[in-house]
């Protein structure tokens, strides 16, 4: 039992049936691809219409922001709670900073993601120096950045100017600007995660944290790192919002992190930490993208959006425990 | 067929030599357990192949085997742990279908893992009485009773533990007992106890065979699963060995010795000799003077030279691990220094460590030393992460030859690179460890234990590489609690003791007797007999 016999290789078509199943990514993109041409067959008329393709990648554009800094949290054990508040306080300050200061544009931009860098400095402050675990920690975060977004902007900035909107609604080949950033946060993310030495760190840190600190790594630091990287992108979408909507609303993003938390996870994230890609994760907002403009279509109410989802989420999860338990 | 035939006439030749040898104890006893044809399979291993055993009455029946043997799953399988795919469990002559553990447990049946099933923030006796406390009115659990009755249990077992502390507070050896009183608060007739002394120290274990004497005494049958033969020699009546999930032997404990037992183990002789070769030393690689992190390491002097294997013996707790975590890095030190290269250093953490040319193979392997979900090239690409990328980019290929190369130089098996590394068995995935931390090419390497949980083949193999290294000029710091280890493997020994380092013996000619004298000259509590017996 000490040695063991080497496996022989399975034939082609088993091989792949295989990869298939392994990998989440093509299972996501499979389930998308049979989606979208069911609908344009049953739906010829409302679907594949550059209207509501354009609207659908509107949609996802926030989440595929944030989501690309949710994996890296989570493929190093950590997640954060708190993106929703941060994205509001960041897209009221650079709402007010534009509106009430006259700040340009460029600058009030600036101001709320740098407003998200801090807000993720805090968490990791909290996470990795004074040792509170992510949950606690980001709920309590949760809370209190949402109070700081009601107690400094008060009933909000609306309209905000009109230089300030142009981040937001300019529209580029038929879409706005909001999925174009999009795209290059999570190309460049896509790189960064998958083939940088630097970002491979984040692996072996949620693989097992204590054996990646006595390799040399320096687990801390590098999640303290991770944590601002999604405070950035969380104020980033803020602005984003706040430009696209001209109008800095401090209830905004409230429950974003569950549907960014369910589109990792559907994207390939482990709870515990060491797996997941940031193109399994961004196909997983498109997927929940796509299943909640399907049913808007097929009009089916509101209501059951968050059952599909759900339901879909615990079938992938299932999916790798089953498979987990096998092994 | 036939062949099956065979081994079940064998068996029960070899059960009935036992028999005719030993008329006065296994005889008169009756049979307590008896186990045939016992089958288990997991997904591609098969670890138990139509074994068979039978334990008497009140008698100590050691299960022995290198790692993976399936001595394990055997004692799992009895204790309801895990299910039996084929074969025939009786019990004082019934048959037995087994569930889980708990039904076991209502059978008589209980074991001891380690893993343990305390609930650690209640209370000894909630734990002793889990799910089955006596009540009263409208179901409220009389504290009083429970507390009592838990205070009989402790004291058969020779314990005065106060049945209110909260299990937490307990130390693992305390734990056990209490895990030992929960089996005996119900009609126990079988004990299985798994490698009950991996985490205690040798005056608990001495402790612990109290404890077994007095079960045996009250008509206890106990299955010892164990690979320290030294224990079984003190406290088992009678061994069966297994090896590759198949008995190879049954034997009389009286009436066998510890080389029998090994070559029934592995199938044939293993020595492990000291190399005679001289090897020649360079100049001091690591020195550390009156290096100190309290509470642990009070007062540490020693060096190292290139080409020199130190090792560090001394008994569970005398701070060794925690002095070189303490130059590692990982540790504050508060007093003293360390020298790298005659250069005085202070790291911050690992990492500063490594770039000075220290690398240290920590003592848990799966908790602290491997990415137990990721495969063998990653996980020996960690700590040279810059040397398998091009400007910052990892190159894949880079890494997978890498470890190729290391596949091929320790003689790792597995089928290919992209093995994960949880699918090896330990001595594989210890010498994935080792080749992590030889990929960074220190000049000075710690390794913490460098055999625990690996098996006598694999460990004549790291003793070689570890040879090996110093030849090649390596700085060798060795932590072994295992004296024999210690004394195959040292240059130079140097001998801890409650902190601090308290004498240098040269490897050659050194002996148990001598290591232990230092090691226990100021710890008052514990005797050299427990000790020797425990290498």
């Amino acid at each position: 039992m000490t040695d063991f016999q080497t496996p022989a290789l399975p034939s082609f078509p088993l091989r792949a049936l295989r990869f298939f199943a392994n990998s989440r990514e093509v299972t996501l993109l499979g389930l998308i691809i049979i989606l979208s041409v069911t609908m344009t067959l049953v739906y010829p008329n409302n679907f594949p219409t550059p209207s509501n393709i354009s609207a659908v990648l509107l949609n996802a554009a926030q989440n595929g922001i944030l989501v690309s800094g949710m994996m890296l949290l989570m493929i190093a054990g950590a997640f954060d709670l708190s993106i929703g508040s941060t994205l509001a306080l960041a897209g009221v300050w650079s709402g007010i900073a534009a509106a009430r200061y006259g700040f340009s544009p460029i600058a009030a931009i600036f101001v709320g993601i740098a407003i998200g860098a801090v807000a993720g400095f805090i968490n990791g402050y909290i996470v990795t120096r004074i040792k509170i675990n992510p949950l606690i920690a980001t709920l309590a975060t949760l809370s209190i950045f949402r109070g700081f977004t009601y107690v400094t902007g008060g009933t909000g900035i609306n309209p905000i100017t009109d230089d300030f909107k142009a981040y937001g609604q300019s529209v580029f080949f038929g879409l706005q600007t909001p999925f174009w950033v999009m795209i290059f946060v999570v190309v460049i993310a896509a790189w960064l995660v998958a083939k940088t030495r630097f970002f491979r760190q984040y692996y072996f840190i949620g693989g097992n944290p204590k054996a990646a600190k006595l390799s040399g790594i320096q687990v801390d630091r590098l999640v303290m790192i991770a944590f601002i990287i999604m405070g950035t992108l969380a104020g980033l979408t803020g602005v984003l919002q706040a430009a696209r909507l001209n109008s800095a609303m401090v209830t905004i993003g409230v429950n974003v992190e569950l549907g960014v938390i369910t589109a990792t996870v559907l994207g390939g994230a482990s709870l515990k930490g060491g797996e997941g890609s940031v193109i399994g994760a961004v196909l997983g907002v498109l997927f929940i993208a796509l299943v909640n403009n399907a049913m808007i279509i097929n009009s089916v109410g509101i209501f059951w959006q968050g059952i599909v989802v759900g339901s879909v989420l615990l079938l992938a999860v299932s999916l790798d425990a089953y498979k987990g338990a096998t092994r | 067929m036939a062949k099956k035939l065979a081994r079940k006439t064998a068996l029960a030749t070899g059960v009935n030599r036992e028999n005719g040898g030993h008329n006065t104890s296994a005889s008169a006893m009756s049979v307590r357990l008896m186990v045939r044809d016992l089958t288990k399979t997991f997904p591609g291993v098969r670890a138990l192949d139509s074994v068979a055993i039978e334990i008497a009455t009140g008698e100590v029946h050691a299960l022995l085997g290198e790692n993976g043997a399936g001595k394990s799953t055997l004692g799992k399988i009895v204790g309801g742990v895990y299910l039996r795919d084929g074969g025939i469990i009786e019990l004082d002559g019934i048959a037995l279908t087994l569930t889980d553990e708990a039904q076991a447990g209502k059978l008589g049946i209980a074991i001891v893992h380690q893993e343990g099933s305390l609930v650690r923030q209640l209370s000894i006796a909630d734990n002793i009485f889990a799910g089955r406390q006596p009540t009263g009115f409208l179901g409220r659990v009389d504290q009083k009773i429970i507390n009592a009755r838990s205070t009989k249990l402790l004291a058969q077992l020779g314990s005065d533990l106060d049945p209110k502390r909260r299990v937490a507070e307990l130390s693992s050896a305390q734990m056990q007992i209490v895990e030992i009183a929960k089996a005996l608060s119900q009609d126990l007739r079988v004990l299985i106890l798994d490698e009950p002394t991996a985490a205690l120290t040798l005056t608990e274990t001495e402790k612990l065979f109290d404890v077994i004497r007095r079960l045996k005494a009250t008509g206890v049958s106990i299955i010892y699963v164990s690979h320290r033969l030294a224990e079984i020699f003190q406290v088992c009546d009678r061994v069966t060995v297994l090896k590759d999930g198949r008995v190879t032997g049954v034997r009389d404990v009286q009436k066998t010795t510890t080389d029998e037992l090994i070559r029934l183990m592995v199938g044939r002789d293993v020595h492990f000799m000291r190399d005679t070769s001289k090897r020649k030393y360079g100049g001091i690689a690591l020195a550390i003077d009156s290096l100190e992190a309290l509470p642990f390491v009070r007062k540490a002097s020693f060096d190292v030279k290139a080409g020199e294997i130190l090792c560090l013996a001394g008994l569970v707790g005398s701070g060794r691990s925690e002095t070189c975590e303490t130059i590692f890095g990982i540790r504050k030190q508060s007093a003293g220094s360390v020298w790298v290269d005659g250069e005085l250093v202070a790291f911050a953490g690992p990492w500063d460590a490594m770039a000075a040319g220290v690398g240290m193979v920590p003592e848990d392997r799966k908790e602290a030393g491997l990415f137990l979900t990721q495969d063998i090239a990653r996980n020996i690409s960690v700590t040279v992460l810059g040397k398998v990328s091009n400007n910052g980019l990892i190159d894949e290929n880079l890494s997978e030859k890498l470890a190729e190369n290391f596949i091929k130089e320790l003689r790792i098996a597995t089928p290919s690179a992209k093995r994960v590394v949880g699918d090896l068995s330990g001595g594989n995935q210890q010498k994935v460890l080792i080749a992590k931390w030889l990929a960074m090419e220190p000049k000075v390497l710690i390794v913490d234990e460098p055999t625990r949980g690996v098996d006598v083949g694999a460990r004549s193999e790291i003793y070689r590489l570890l040879r090996e290294l110093a030849g090649k000029g390596m700085a060798l710091i060795v932590v072994s609690s295992d004296l024999p280890e210690v004394l195959t493997l040292a240059d130079r020994i140097v001998v801890m003791a409650d902190g601090r380092t308290v004498g240098e013996i040269a490897g050659e000619g050194a002996t148990e007797e001598a290591v232990l004298k230092l090691a226990t000259r100021f710890t008052s509590t514990s005797n050299t007999a427990t000790i020797g017996a425990a290498a």
